[in-house]
C-alpha cells in the first residue's frame, strides 16, 4: 500500500518528525481508516528513501500514542480512534496554521489591524474561489 | 525534540553483525586499518569511499579471504584461521570481479555447486530470483555481458537465504531496469528484519534508496559510521553575506572556517561565502553574530559530505 507522505529534505525538521506529523494527520483525519495495514518498515523506508530506523521510530511513536497497533507476524495496522481525538486534531491543525501566519506577520512587523484585514480578505477571497469552483462544476 | 533524541539513543544500540577491534590488513603498497567498528545487525550498511579506500578488502576479510591482525567477529562468531565452515554458510557474497575459473560454467552449473555447499540452498528461491532479474541460465558465464553475469551471480549469492549478505559494487554493468529489480529484491530480502546487508558502492542513489547506515572509508581508514538520515539532516551548506554589503573582507572564508561546525568555507561571489557545516544551527548563529546574513541553507549530497570528511581526514594525518 502506498501512503501519501512527502518528505522535504530542505526543511530543517528531522525526517522522522516530518513523516510522523504527516502519518498522524492521515490517521486522525480518517484518510487512513481503522484496520488499514501499513507497509512494512523496510518497504515504507524504500518508498520514502529514508532509513528503516526512521520508519521504526515513527511506528513506535504512533503506537505509543495509540494510533497504530502491531500484530506480531502480520504487520502494523491503523488503530480505532475516537471521535473526540479526531475533532481535537482538526482544530489543532488550524490553530497551528494560524500561529505560523501570525508569527510571519510579527516578524514582518504587521500591525494587528493589518493582520485582521489580511485575514478578512483571505477569507472572502477563498470563499469566493470555492463558490466559483462549484459554479464551474455545474 | 528532546524526547526524539532520547529515542535515537535507545534504539541505536543494536546487536552487531560485524565487530572489529584493531583489525588491520597489511600488503605491499596497501594498508587497511587498524579498524574499530561495529556494524548493526538487521540493517543495511553502505560502505562508500574512493577507489582504493579498502572497501573490497574490508568485505573480503569478513570472509577470511584476507589475512588480518586484530579481533573480528561476524554474526557473533569470532574469526580465527581455523573457524569452522558453518559461519561461511550463513554468509552470501558477490565479489567485485567475477572469478575467471567460473567462466566456463553456466549459471545453473554454478548454482549446482552452490547448492551442495550451502545447506540453506533453495532451488525455488534461485529460480524465482533468476526470473525476477531476467538472468540467462544456459549460456556460459564467460560469454555473458558484464551485467548479465552480474545478475546470475547475484541470484546465486542470495539463494541460500544468507543471514549476512556482502555485495561488492553489485550494480556495476546493470541496466536501469535490472538495477531497479535488484533494489526491490534487496528490499524484500531485508523485509523480515533479521537479515543484514553490507554493500560497497559508488552509486549515491543506491545509498539513498537502500542504506540505513553509511560507512565512509578513505586510504584504508574509516572516516566514520553514520545513521543515514541523521547524516543528511545534519550536513548543510550555508550561503552567507556580510550585513554591511560591499565592505567585503578578503579573509572572510578564512575567518568563517573557524565557525563552530564549519567543515569548509569558500568565497562564492562578492561578499558571499559558502560554508559546509555538520552543525548548521551553531554555524549560523556564529555567522550572524560575526555580522553575516544567512542567505540560504541547503542539504548536501553524499559526494560533497565525503569530500569534506576526506579533507578533514587528510588534515588529521
Amino acid at each position: 500500500m502506498w501512503i501519501p507522505v512527502h518528505i522535504d529534505e530542505n526543511r530543517p525538521e528531522p525526517l522522522y518528525h516530518q513523516v510522523e506529523v504527516q502519518l498522524r494527520g492521515l490517521i486522525l483525519s480518517g484518510r487512513l481508516a481503522e484496520g488499514t495495514l501499513l507497509p512494512s518498515i523496510r518497504e515504507f523506508a524504500a518508498d520514502l528513501r529514508c532509513s528503516a530506523i526512521t520508519v521504526r521510530r515513527v511506528y513506535q511513536d504512533l503506537e505509543n500514542e495509540g494510533l497504530l497497533r502491531t500484530r506480531q507476524g502480520t504487520g502494523t495496522f491503523v488503530a480505532g480512534i475516537d471521535q473526540s481525538a479526531r475533532d481535537g486534531y482538526r482544530l489543532e491543525r488550524v490553530v497551528e496554521a494560524f500561529e505560523r501566519a501570525v508569527e510571519t506577520g510579527l516578524q514582518l512587523e504587521c500591525t494587528r489591524e493589518e493582520m485582521e484585514r489580511i485575514w478578512e480578505d483571505a477569507y472572502k477571497r477563498k470563499l469566493a474561489e470555492s463558490d466559483g469552483e462549484k459554479g464551474e462544476g455545474r | 525534540m528532546n524526547r526524539g533524541m532520547d529515542r535515537v539513543h535507545a534504539t541505536s544500540v543494536e546487536e552487531a553483525a560485524v565487530a572489529l577491534r584493531g583489525v588491520a590488513v597489511r600488503r605491499d603498497g596497501f594498508a587497511l586499518g587498524p579498524l574499530d567498528l561495529s556494524l548493526p545487525a538487521g540493517m543495511v550498511t553502505a560502505v562508500v569511499g574512493p577507489n582504493g579506500s579498502g572497501k573490497s578488502t574490508l568485505l573480503r576479510l569478513l570472509l577470511r579471504m584476507e589475512p588480518f591482525e586484530g579481533e573480528a567477529a561476524v554474526l557473533g562468531q569470532r574469526l580465527t584461521p581455523d573457524s569452522d565452515v558453518s559461519l561461511r554458510e550463513r554468509i552470501g557474497f558477490l565479489s567485485e570481479l567475477p572469478h575467471a575459473y567460473e567462466s566456463g560454467l553456466t549459471a545453473d552449473e554454478k548454482a549446482r555447486f552452490a547448492s551442495i555447499w550451502y545447506p540453506g540452498w533453495s532451488w525455488d528461491r534461485y529460480e524465482r530470483l533468476m526470473r525476477s532479474l531476467d538472468a540467462d541460465r544456459t549460456k556460459k558465464l564467460g560469454k555473458l555481458s558484464k551485467g548479465m553475469r552480474r545478475k546470475a551471480e547475484l541470484a546465486v549469492a542470495m539463494s541460500h537465504d544468507p543471514e549476512l549478505l556482502l555485495l561488492d559494487e553489485p550494480s556495476s554493468g546493470l541496466d536501469p531496469s535490472a538495477w531497479k529489480t535488484m533494489l526491490d529484491e534487496l528490499t524484500q530480502f531485508m523485509d523480515r528484519g533479521d537479515r543484514t546487508l553490507i554493500l560497497a558502492t559508488h552509486i549515491t542513489e543506491e545509498v539513498r534508496r537502500l542504506a540505513d547506515y553509511v560507512l565512509f572509508m578513505h586510504r584504508g581508514r574509516c572516516l566514520g559510521l553514520y545513521e543515514k538520515d541523521r547524516l543528511f539532516e545534519a550536513w548543510r551548506v550555508l550561503a552567507v553575506q556580510r550585513e554591511d554589503g560591499a565592505a567585503g573582507r578578503d579573509d572572510a572564508a578564512r575567518l568563517l572556517k573557524q565557525a563552530p561546525g564549519a567543515q569548509g568555507a569558500q568565497e562564492a561571489g562578492p561578499g558571499i561565502c559558502r560554508i559546509e557545516s555538520d552543525s548548521p544551527e551553531e554555524t549560523a548563529a556564529y555567522c550572524t553574530s560575526a555580522g553575516y546574513r544567512i542567505l540560504s541553507s541547503q542539504r548536501m549530497e553524499l559526494e560533497e559530505i565525503m569530500a569534506c570528511l576526506v579533507r578533514k581526514g587528510d588534515a588529521g594525518r
